[in-house]
Order: structure tokens, then sequence, then C-alpha cells
């Protein structure tokens, strides 16, 4: 039972990889964005932060429920 | 490896202290921590603002900074009309700031535990209901729920539950998360090793989660204010 525990709490944290690429994308966009316009930099940052703290909701959602796994099925 | 998870889940549980003078009324831990900071807080506030001068000190120039870094951050986002907003969110941001990084001292951040940023979520979002409330009258606040069109309607009226659930959740599975990986480094090696990984996870996202759990709360008011 809990191999079976630890193996549906794994399963939850494969949400990282949306979060993954979703942050690598919008880090590379942002950075190729101040390289062209050096001069709106501090909107840019804003915007990636708020993108990023967004994109990595769904990664924190997995590991909350990760945990929710763990301690709550016993 | 089991004694390693025995201690971890032993170190993750919330701890409650008697009170002293009580008849040994439980608190929980982070509650206390809660207050210790809030009276931290205070004390340096209280302190630091006396003998103002016209011509700042040392410690006045720095004050002067935080407080310009926090004014104009928010008001740029919030606008003149949410002028009114700036000083709940601006202690909201300091709480957040120290009670996250005061796991670096050896203490349990009291956002680590969800009742924290649950209630914390919950106020930022009766803020944002009654700062709409507040600039469009009643009638033109649940008017709002139709707006860009009727058919939005039903997410309009979802994002009131979610937009908390989202803050509550991320702010709490950060530090959480943070917290389980710190433990789990302490447990392991327990010296030297901890310092390093703690300027991240401490230092670098507490005090990101902080900023953006206010910049969320605010943003979220801004669209109030103006649609």
């Amino acid at each position: 039972m809990s191999a079976l525990i630890g193996i549906g709490a794994g399963i939850a944290v494969f949400t990282g990889i949306g979060a993954g690429i979703g942050i690598g994308i919008a880090t590379s966009k942002a950075t190729e964005a101040i390289a062209r316009q050096p001069e709106a930099k501090s909107e840019m940052n804003k915007t990636l932060i708020l993108g990023c703290a967004l994109a990595e909701a769904t990664a924190i959602y997995g590991l909350v429920i990760a945990f929710l796994i763990i301690f709550f099925s016993k | 490896m089991q004694d390693v998870a025995s201690q971890l889940i032993e170190a993750l549980g919330s701890k409650t202290v008697a009170l002293p003078g009580l008849n040994g009324v439980q608190v929980p831990e982070f509650i206390l921590t809660s207050w210790g900071i809030m009276a931290l807080i205070m004390i340096m506030t209280l302190v630091f603002t006396r003998n103002l001068k016209v011509v700042p000190g040392k410690a006045q120039v720095v004050l002067e900074g935080i407080y310009l870094f926090i004014h104009n951050f928010l008001s740029d986002i919030l606008g003149e009309r949410g002028k009114r907003y700036i000083p709940y969110l601006g202690t909201v941001l300091l709480y957040l700031a120290v009670s996250n990084t005061i796991g670096l001292f050896g203490l349990t951040p009291p956002t680590k535990d969800l009742n924290t940023t649950a209630g914390l979520a919950l106020m930022s979002i009766v803020l944002v209901e009654y700062a709409g409330i507040h600039e469009k009258g009643l009638r033109g606040y649940f008017k709002s729920f139709a707006s860009p069109m009727p058919a939005m309607m039903p997410f309009n009226v979802l994002e009131i539950f979610i937009r908390p659930l989202s803050l509550c959740m991320r702010l709490f599975g950060n530090i959480f998360g943070g917290f389980v990986i710190m433990e789990l480094i302490r447990l392991i090696v327990p010296v030297i090793i901890p310092l390093s990984f703690g300027f991240y996870f401490d230092v670098f996202d507490g005090l990101l989660q902080a900023y953006v759990f206010v910049f969320l709360t605010s943003l979220f008011m801004q669209e109030k204010l103006e649609a």
C-alpha cells in the first residue's frame, strides 16, 4: 500500500513539467524582449514575475496534492 | 531511511505550546511566532519613526528607501483611486517578508501553516471586493459581474472563490515545499550546506512570494477599481 501511495504522490508532482516548460518559455521571450528594448526592462520584469507566479502555481498545486496524498492516506 | 522519514514527519507537524499563567491553554507554535513577528514590526516601526529629520540620517535613508519602494510599487499598479489601500497592502508585504525569511533564524515560518495563508487570502479577497463596492456602488458592483458580456457571469462569480484559493495555496505550497526541502537537507547534512540552500529557499523564494502575493492582490484590486 505504501508503495502505491509513493507512486501516486510521484505522479502528482509531474505537474512540474508543465510549470517548467511554461516558465522557460516566458523567460526566454522576456530575455529576447529585453535585448530588443532594454529601456522597458522594469515593465517586462513585472509581467515576467506575474507570468512565472501563475505558471508556477500549477507545480505548487501538484506539490500540495502530493503532500495531501502522503499525509492523509494512512 | 525509515529513520529519516519519521524524523521528517515529526519536524513537519505543527507543535503546540502551553501558555504560562493561562491554565495551560494550548496555542499552536506558528501563532506565537506570528505574534512575535507582529511585535517586532510594531517596535521597529515605533523606534525608527521617532525623531524624523528633514536632513535624514543613515537609518532614515534606509527607512525612506523601503517606504518609497513599497509606495511606488503599489501606487504604480493601483493608480490614484487605489491610494487608500496602500497602507494595508504595505503592511501585508512587510509581514510576509519577515515571516517568510524567519526560517533563516531557525524558527518555523508562520506561512508554513495553511491557516495563516488562508486568513491572509480571505482578508485580501474581502478587501478586493470591498474596493469594488466602494468604487462603483452596490449596483455597479453587481453589474460588473456581467462584463464584458452576460455569458461571462459564471466565470466572474467563480473568480471570487478561485482567487483566494489560488493565493492561499501558492503561498502555502511554496513555503511548505521550501521548508520540507530544508528539513531534509538539515537531516542529511546538518552543517554549512543548509545555510547556502537557506539563502535560496528562505530569503530569495520567501521575498519573491511575499512580493507575488501583494502584487496579485493589488492587481485584482486594480481590476475591480477600473472595470
